[in-house]
């Protein structure tokens, strides 16, 4: 009995089996799409399959962009009714994304940062992914032509090597909205010695002195770390290191790309960051502190300075604070100069586009009226409701102003701002619309973080990169290169600093690094700058 | 032919009698296992023209099959590059310290447990024993780093006997020990479970036999609950040889600094760190596909080293 | 049973009792520090630096985050279907394979072997896969999740190293009372290799249970996602340095906690597996049993 029973299974699991193995082999031959634009497509779009990353802070409450405030009105007010397909979030989403990328089913639009498909955006469109949007915006999408034909630096930002636009971008329309990572001091720490806010590289010396000497954290023993400064601060933000005009990468300076490493002016900078290291003024685990360790030293008093954001910085340790130490006062430090009043001219300082737009896909049936639905999101009223939702829900206006209402601020079940805001709006997270200034007024509000905004946007920014793709060919050597590069520069760079490798090895250093190939990246980027500069 | 020579029953006709022969006899073995054979053609035979991608400039639109031969352009790529020779030094002694110190660890676990005559305490420990398992290898690797800091707890106990600090995480001298006894730590319970198994189909009156020849308990443990294990020893040995070139990417990256690239930096760290400038599927199979040969190479000496000395082997 | 213990015996009877009641200690430490940090105040976590002996200022706030997202059932009741029916279906499809692999007349025998093990060096990676998976209309599907891992090769080998040791002679006199190959396997070799099967049991449905890379790249449908990948999305909810998180303040400040409690969220219902298991691995019971 049980053996017939069994027996019928395997005949069946066989039957399944086979059948699988055959539709294998025959599925695989490869469709080549139909990336013509018909001319006769039909007028009413009515649905619409749009493929986007869900962000935190609106899967924390939903399952979907469908339920944000906004889509719900945009689907009432265009009648598109949108299936958000949503990959899981995190970093392997990239996988996800790749892998799409193989198949010629493509969902109708694809919401992404474009600079990772391999071999960049223009080569999406070279291979049959995406279609190129520039006589479709001409054509379809007033609201953004005006935008673009306003602010030819962003243009120029969007767009292409070969002046493709690609994409509908999310767009910060506000420098302010670019800034949020900078050094931060201990003001009451300050105040307590008697001390200014340093500018200069000197000034941070004789502060970073006192720090270390004077016990400003007052418990008798001097265990306060006067600055906290990794080698991933010094990449991102040049804080410091910019004093001496270069950064810790690529740069440009009148067209020149330069490579900031193996500059004479980065010894001098390594000297001094050995001597505090030795002096006791860098924290002596800088190398190896991990974020909660970082947590544990400032909660607990030790840290006076280090790198840190407008948000999970100086607003987070300013919350937790609170209650253990009233005087807790973390406030933003101009990034230092070299000489008193020389003007500042690295910080960090994000693009006005973030790489993430919305591009059409070569599977989309209605490019014309998917254009016309994206193109919504940069009218007036689209941009009031990407960023603050629908009006007299989520907020009022006032005196022409939008005022988000007092339940979005402070929600009554207790959630975050962040997520409150997340039900109605866009604006937390990047998107297919313009960041709007008169959002983050209301969003960012604590005086300290308004103050960061200004005190960090003072760099001048004048020799950073553009944002600059390599072709394809050029990206494969480039990554072997740089891979070779980076390790060494990043090993040294402690080497030099924690003192296991004396100073007068730099010119070893330099010519290490240039046997690695180095004259050949800087060709590389000169020739991405260049294309950049024709846009 | 090796195989005719081991078939038992087998009168030296010729090949194909010999096949014929045996698909009649074992045919429903073979029916059995059509599914077994089916799933090892389509999912894993079938994709294996990916192994292209090592020779090739791959790109996405063009497909596989379509993509630009560059011939040992990603080999060369990769043995040329600076740190070759570090990368493979690196990944071959963490692999021999693990072999050395991690591969017995559960071994000697699971016989310490089958001493133990207490059911209750043997079965608390093994429980105990295989939890951290489940605790991911990031809050392992955050334990670390707040036990072993310049502050924290291992060097106020090092203190305490007058013994100056030790910055174990920032120190490359320290980098394998760390990695190795970590994953001893995290990985003995859950490891001997496989050789609790094999001891408990070790046929009872053979340990009833020895102990009326009046065998101890270390005879009995040397001459029936360790043959006992053999075949599972020894397999697991044949095949932890084949990964001898493999170091994951994920706790290295979670525990290693440029000041421990020295002893860190594995090939697979290093791919990694490539992959964040590029997506390359090229470079990266072509390094997966070093490995394999490497690997495969080692588990086909480690099996006929086997094979020669015990009768256990994997074919 | 210990009656005539030698001096040396007993030395080692306490000696071994001692060392891995140490063992128990050092291993079972993490785990308690996971619970207790779970159940901790986020502040006076951060504050906090070496050993833990009980939560610091008991705090529910970050598994009240994990239980309130939305899609912690979907995530449960996704992970429950796929540790049963995929553990149900590797069980089946390694017994099979390690059956066919244990025979000791098979002309094919060595040439499947090698042809096995190869797959586990060899692969074409993950295009080519994704590839055969979207063809075989596995896409977005549970069969995604259940088909490609049908067999672990590892554990195959394993399972047939442990058939091999069960003696011939009883799988003789069956074929000589009229015993198919359907039965030697599973009414002989099955029940004779109980502490085998209980350790794959183990093995593939902890696989199962912790997997979620499959997910990560086959699927884009919400509700079919498994339990890891929900408590992935929690974690990354609160500890993402999206940039305008970063500019907006109210990070919160439960992520480290968070961190913990999705472990012991995670890890506790398939801790209960064991203890069910555990009988199998005590010697000589099913010898005994066949044997009577």
């Amino acid at each position: 009995m049980k053996v017939n029973r069994l027996k019928v299974f395997w005949i069946v699991l066989l039957a399944a089996t086979m059948s699988m193995t055959a539709a294998g082999c025959g599925g695989s031959a490869k469709e080549q799409p139909q990336a013509t634009l018909d001319p006769e497509s039909p007028p009413v779009l009515s649905e619409l399959t749009y493929w986007v990353q869900i962000v935190s802070q609106v899967s924390a409450t939903m399952k979907s962009y469908n339920e944000i405030e906004a889509y719900k009105e945009l689907e009432s007010l265009t009648g598109v009714k949108v299936d958000f397909q949503h990959p899981p979030q995190g970093q392997q989403a990239t996988e996800q994304f790749n892998l799409m990328m193989t198949s010629d089913k493509l969902p109708d639009v694809i919401e992404y940062s474009w600079a990772g498909y391999p071999g960049g955006p223009e080569k999406a469109i070279k291979d049959g992914k995406i279609i190129k949007l520039n006589d479709l915006i001409d054509q379809h999408a007033p609201n953004f032509k005006k935008v673009l034909e306003e602010h030819p630096e962003w243009k120029k930002e969007i767009m292409t090597d070969d002046g493709s636009i690609y994409v509908f971008p999310f767009l910060r329309t506000d420098d302010k909205l670019k800034v949020f990572l900078g050094p931060t001091i201990r003001q009451d720490w300050l105040d307590k010695l008697g001390l200014s806010m340093p500018t200069t590289i000197d000034e941070w010396y004789n502060v970073l002195k006192a720090f270390k000497e004077q016990d400003p954290n007052g418990n008798g023993k001097a265990d306060e770390i006067p600055l906290y400064l990794t080698k991933g601060d010094v990449d991102t933000t040049t804080a410091f290191l910019g004093a001496w005009g270069i950064n810790a990468g690529f740069y440009q300076e009148e067209g020149q790309v330069k490579y900031g490493p193996t500059d004479p002016r980065f010894k001098e900078f390594l000297t001094l960051m050995n001597q505090w290291y030795k002096e006791g003024l860098l924290d002596q685990d800088f190398a190896t502190t991990d974020e909660k360790m970082l947590e544990a030293k400032i909660t607990g008093g030790q840290i006076g300075s280090a790198i840190l954001y407008t948000g999970s910085g100086i607003g987070k340790y300013g919350t937790l604070m609170k209650d253990k130490d009233p005087n807790f006062r973390l406030v933003a430090a101009p990034y230092p100069v070299m000489n008193k009043g020389d003007k500042q001219i690295w910080g960090y300082k994000d693009y006005a586009f973030n790489g993430i737009g919305a591009a059409i896909t070569t599977s989309n049936k209605n490019p014309i009226e998917t254009v016309k639905w994206l193109d919504y999101g940069y009218s007036e009223e689209g941009t009031l409701l990407f960023n603050f939702g629908k009006e007299g829900v989520s907020y009022t206006m006032e005196d022409g102003k939008p005022k988000f209402k007092p339940e979005v601020l402070n929600d009554p079940s207790g959630l975050p701002v962040i997520q409150s805001m997340s039900k109605h709006n866009r604006a937390t997270f990047s998107g297919p619309f313009m960041l709007d200034i008169r959002f983050d007024e209301q969003y960012t509000t604590e005086p300290d973080q308004l103050e960061s905004k200004i005190i960090w946007a003072e760099p001048t920014m004048e020799k950073k990169m553009p944002r600059t793709t390599p072709t394809q060919a050029e990206s494969s050597r480039y990554a072997s290169i740089m891979t070779d590069i980076n390790t060494y520069k990043d090993e040294m760079y402690l080497k030099f600093v924690m003192g296991a490798e004396p100073l007068d090895q730099f010119d070893k250093y330099v010519k290490t690094i240039e046997s690695m190939g180095l004259a050949e990246a800087l060709e590389i980027q000169q020739n991405a700058l260049e294309r950049y500069g024709k846009r | 032919m090796s195989a005719a020579r081991e078939h038992p029953f087998e009168s030296r006709k010729g090949k194909w009698t010999t096949i014929a022969k045996d698909l009649r006899r074992n045919k429903y073995v073979y029916i059995l296992a059509l599914p077994v054979i089916l799933y090892y053609a389509v999912f894993h035979y079938g994709p294996m023209y990916g192994l292209l991608m090592a020779f090739k400039d791959f790109s996405i639109a063009d497909g596989i099959w379509g993509s630009e031969w560059i011939g040992f352009e990603h080999f060369r790529n990769f043995f040329n590059s600076y740190y070759f020779e570090r990368l493979l030094r690196n990944t071959v002694l963490i692999n021999v310290y693990e072999l050395i110190f991690a591969f017995p660890a559960p071994i000697i676990l699971a016989l310490l447990l089958n001493e133990i005559r207490s059911r209750l305490f043997k079965r608390t420990v093994q429980t105990i024993s295989y939890l951290p398992h489940f605790v991911s290898i990031v809050v392992v690797t955050g334990i670390m780093f707040d036990f072993l800091a310049r502050d924290g707890l291992v060097n106020q106990i090092l203190g305490f006997f007058g013994i100056e600090s030790i910055p174990f995480m920032s120190e490359a001298g320290w980098f394998r020990t760390l990695y190795v006894g970590s994953g001893i730590w995290q990985g003995v319970g859950w490891g001997s479970i496989i050789y609790l198994a094999a001891i408990a189909t070790i046929d009872p009156t053979l340990y009833e036999a020895a102990k009326m020849d009046g065998a101890g308990r270390w005879k009995q443990m040397l001459h029936i609950t360790l043959p006992g294990m053999l075949p599972t020893i020894i397999i697991i040995f044949i095949l932890n040889m084949g990964s001898m070139l493999s170091v994951g990417s994920e706790k290295v990256l979670l525990m290693y600094s440029p000041l421990t690239y020295e002893t860190a930096d594995v090939i697979s760290t290093f791919v990694y760190r490539r992959g964040v400038l590029e997506t390359d599927y090229g470079f990266t199979t072509a390094v997966g596909l070093f490995n394999s040969v490497v690997s495969f190479i080692l588990l086909v000496l480690a099996n006929s080293i086997s094979k020669r000395v015990s009768e256990h082997k994997l074919w | 049973m210990a009656n005539k213990r030698t001096a040396g015996e007993t030395i080692f009877v306490w000696f071994n009792a001692l060392i891995l009641t140490g063992l128990c200690f050092v291993t079972l430490y993490p785990f308690v520090y996971v619970a207790f940090a779970s159940f901790s105040d986020p502040a006076s976590l951060a504050q906090h630096r070496g050993l833990l002996f009980t939560p610091l200022d008991i705090n529910f706030e970050a598994y009240k985050a994990v239980f309130n997202n939305p899609m912690i059932t979907t995530g449960y009741r996704n992970t429950l279907i796929y540790v049963a029916a995929g553990t149900a279906i590797n069980l089946v499809a390694t017994a099979i394979g390690a059956y066919l692999l244990s025979r000791r007349n098979l002309y094919f025998k060595n040439l499947l072997m090698m042809l096995i093990v190869i797959t586990m060096f060899f692969g074409g990676g993950l295009i080519p896969t994704y590839l055969l998976i979207n063809n075989l209309g596995m896409l977005n599907t549970i069969w995604a999740m259940l088909i490609p891992g049908m067999i672990g090769t590892f554990n195959m080998i394993i399972m047939r190293t442990a058939f091999q040791s069960v003696p011939i002679s009883l799988e003789e006199s069956a074929k000589i009372d009229g015993a198919n190959d359907l039965i030697i396997l599973f009414r002989i070799i099955i029940p004779l290799s109980m502490p085998v099967i209980a350790v794959m049991i183990l093995w593939y449905a902890v696989g199962h249970w912790n997997s979620y890379f499959g997910a990560l790249i086959y699927l884009r449908d919400r509700e079919l996602f498994p339990l890891q990948l929900v408590l992935r999305e929690i974690l990354i909810t609160n500890t993402t340095d999206n940039m305008m998180t970063e500019a907006s303040g109210d990070r919160m400040a439960i992520a480290d906690t968070i961190k913990y409690a999705t472990i012991i969220v995670s890890t506790l219902p398939i801790l209960l597996l064991y203890p069910f298991l555990q009988k199998y691995f005590v010697k000589g019971v099913l010898i005994g049993a066949i044997k009577e």
